[in-house]
């Protein structure tokens, strides 16, 4: 935008540039014509003033010429002829001088003409008059008279002729000094006017400039502060930029490009070359081969490699790209280096890590496999044996052999129940495809319809209100059910039917000081019994596996129920907490996020 | 007393199971002719001979040496010789994988093995009275699964 702004003012420039060199070109013209137009007319001015000058000396020679004449008519003397003899030649040169002075002027030669035929009537008549008083003594002094009379006449025409000649040059001056004037009249107000013009466009042009200039120098300010925070940006994100131009086949690296390589910047020639030397022998190849690819790639995709730096250090580098139009039209590779090194190490790190998960997992998933098959086939042999000698030969045994049969029964049974809840705890594992939305209230009538015997034996009631409908894994919210109202019914006072109430609620994670700070909403389910309770301070042991707090004989149990609880819980990214006093009962707590 | 027998086999390499199996069949009083078979190699190899009679049901432990239960329930399926055989899965473990890909193969019923006598006896009476016939043509997980 700024820049073509720019753009267009130069060809403002321009065009204010061209119409002032015209100006001043016309100006000078003008100029140089009006100077040459006084120079002729300062000329003019002089020659008609020598034209005068001569013409007036033509006058003096013929006058001359006659005063000596008329000096030797009167005394005779040969000296007073001398002026008339040198006369001759004088007028011819004079009035040569003349000619050529009026040469441009069509009516002086007219008139010159007619003066020369006056000359030499005069002339003649002065040749006359003395040939006649020279070679004739006794001349007739009418003819003379006559003669001089004529003689005097020509001469008054000579005169009338001479002012006539010099006042006509007086006029053919006057005239051109009027024209001379009336051109010079309009110029200087042209000259003026044209100057006032240039100056305008000038100062426009001078804003302009200004204007540019001001806005140039912001642009070199932006411009350069830009510059300085990406190579800023560069050194903080560990990465550097190149740049590839295609049309001129050169190469730009940034500072940093090459403090990543541990090189000064700007120290070797940026080129693919030089570049390629600090790539490690092992991935050079794979490196050559996305430099192809560039060629060809309108996007380079990011491809990673291990260089060996100035100082020795071997680092991974990350490289991506893309070809570009940039303003100038030319097209260009653009693209980061990054340092990826420490990001190598932590992904082959994480990396280690689930591998070793997984070997952890392959080994709980095998000995899974164990309890569920080797523990339960030794088991079934005894029970099955037992069952057989209890239906065919126990009468036949002793008293305390009948007691011990009966407590090897008891014993198997009981180990049958510890494998089977510790195979169930260890199946409850977490899997998303089973995750269903399910009504809550349908889980708990089933967990009833498991319950019956039991509840129906102690007369219990469960209440409940509305529960929620959540995406969960079905099964296992049932089992949890199950083992929270089972727990509760098995830890029943004596002689008191168990009442076991159910609530629910909506709350937000930042709204319950239980629950760890999050953005997550949560179904909080409780499940409040009239039991034996328990002691606070084992509120949370009752959750670890086999954690037991009364003994078996008493009541029976594995330990494994409420274990299996936490999982289940755990496994929806929920929450179980417990409260219990002792001989009034207990209230578990279970938190399930939705969405 | 007639005549018809109602032929059984059953592949377990536990001499115990074994014993159990056919001291139930002993107590039973229904008309069967009772073999077993040490592991699926020793079967495969009596059902493939030409002269043996086959059986009318087939009880195949699942975890067996040399070639365990599921590869003798393919090989089996495979062979249209053995079509009118049901196949009884019979075994200690009932996990859900297990269950399924016999289902999915072709077993007709599957039966944990059972933790006292009596119980086995009631099971394997009435596996071997089921009009199979009837019982096939209405197959599903549901009924799949034996338990008692």
């Amino acid at each position: 935008m700024k820049a073509k702004q720019l753009y267009n003012s130069t060809l403002l420039l321009k065009v204010i540039f061209t119409i002032s060199v015209a100006v001043i070109f016309f100006i000078a013209a003008i100029t140089y014509k009006h100077i040459t137009t006084l120079k002729e007319s300062s000329k003019w001015v002089e020659q008609s003033h020598e034209i005068n000058v001569e013409l007036e000396r033509l006058m003096s020679y013929i006058k001359d010429a006659e005063t000596g004449q008329r000096g030797y008519l009167l005394t005779k003397n040969e000296e007073y002829l001398k002026p008339y003899l040198t006369s001759k030649s004088l007028i011819n040169n004079s009035y040569k001088r003349v000619s050529k002075l009026t040469s441009n002027s069509l009516i002086q030669k007219i008139n010159l003409k007619h003066l020369l035929f006056l000359i030499n009537k005069r002339h003649n008549y002065l040749s006359k008059t003395l040939y006649l008083v020279q070679t004739e003594p006794n001349y007739d002094h009418k003819v003379l008279n006559e003669y001089l009379h004529v003689g005097r006449l020509t001469m008054d025409s000579i005169r009338l002729k001479i002012e006539e000649m010099s006042s006509t040059q007086k006029k053919i001056l006057q005239n051109r000094q009027l024209e001379y004037e009336s051109s010079m009249n309009y110029t200087p107000l042209l000259i003026y006017l044209t100057l006032m013009v240039t100056l305008v466009l000038i100062t426009i042009a001078f804003i302009k400039i200004n204007r540019d200039v001001v806005k140039l120098s912001k642009t070199v300010n932006t411009l350069s502060v830009a510059n300085e925070v990406s190579s800023l940006a560069e050194i903080v994100g560990g990465f550097g930029s190149w740049q590839h131009n295609f049309e001129t086949n050169t190469y730009t690296f940034s500072d940093n490009e090459y403090r990543l390589l541990g090189c000064e910047p700007q120290s070797f020639e940026a080129s693919i070359e030089e570049f390629i030397k600090f790539v490690h022998p092992d991935d050079l190849e794979y490196v050559m081969e996305n430099v192809k690819n560039m060629a060809l790639l309108a996007t380079l995709p990011s491809f990673t490699y291990r260089v060996i730096r100035k100082d020795g250090e071997i680092r991974h580098f990350r490289t991506i790209g893309r070809a570009v139009k940039i303003s100038s039209g030319e097209r260009t590779y653009i693209g980061t280096t990054s340092d990826v090194t420490e990001e190598i190490y932590a992904k082959n790190f994480i990396e280690e890590r689930n591998r070793e998960l997984e070997s952890n997992n392959k080994e709980l998933t095998a000995f899974n496999y164990i309890a569920s098959h080797d523990l339960q086939e030794p088991l079934r042999k005894i029970e099955t044996f037992l069952s057989r000698l209890i239906s065919s030969d126990f009468s036949t045994l002793s008293k305390p052999g009948q007691q011990y049969v009966n407590s090897i029964q008891t014993s198997a049974n009981r180990m049958r129940t510890l494998i089977d809840d510790l195979l169930q705890f260890s199946r409850t594992t977490k899997t998303e495809k089973s995750l269903e939305k399910v009504d809550f209230n349908l889980l708990l009538e089933n967990a009833k319809v498991e319950l019956n015997q039991i509840m129906e034996t102690k007369n219990a009631v469960i209440e409940s209100n509305n529960l929620p409908t959540l995406k969960v894994i079905p099964f296992q919210i049932q089992q949890l059910f199950i083992n929270i109202i089972g727990n509760s019914l098995k830890y029943s006072k004596e002689n008191t039917p168990p009442i076991i109430k159910i609530n629910s609620s909506k709350i937000a994670a930042n709204s319950d000081k239980s629950l760890p700070a999050n953005n997550h909403n949560y179904y909080k389910i409780t499940f409040e019994d009239n039991g034996i309770g328990f002691e606070q301070e084992y509120a949370t042991k009752i959750f670890t596996l086999f954690n037991r707090l009364h003994n078996k004989n008493k009541y029976e149990g594995t330990g494994i129920g409420l274990a299996i609880c936490k999982k289940i819980v755990e496994n929806h990214n929920g929450f179980i907490f417990s409260k219990g006093v002792l001989n009034e009962g207990s209230m578990f707590s279970i938190y399930l996020p939705f969405e | 007393m007639t005549t018809e027998y109602i032929t059984i086999y059953l592949a377990d390499d536990d001499a115990d199971d074994r014993l159990f199996f056919t001291d139930a069949f002993d107590e039973l009083k229904i008309n069967t002719k009772v073999s077993t078979f040490n592991d699926g190699v020793d079967l495969m190899n009596h059902l493939n001979d030409p002269d043996a009679i086959l059986p009318n049901v087939l009880f195949l432990d699942l975890n067996m040496p040399k070639k365990n239960g599921l590869e003798c329930l393919l090989e089996i399926k495979k062979n249209e010789k053995f079509n009118d055989i049901a196949i009884a899965i019979y075994s200690t473990s009932s996990t859900e994988e297990h269950i399924e890909e016999t289902f999915i193969n072709g077993a007709n019923i599957y039966i944990k093995k059972p933790n006292d006598f009596e119980t086995l006896k009631k099971i394997l009476s009435e596996v071997v009275t089921i009009n199979w016939q009837y019982h096939t043509s209405n197959l599903n997980k549901d009924n799949f699964l034996m338990r008692m």
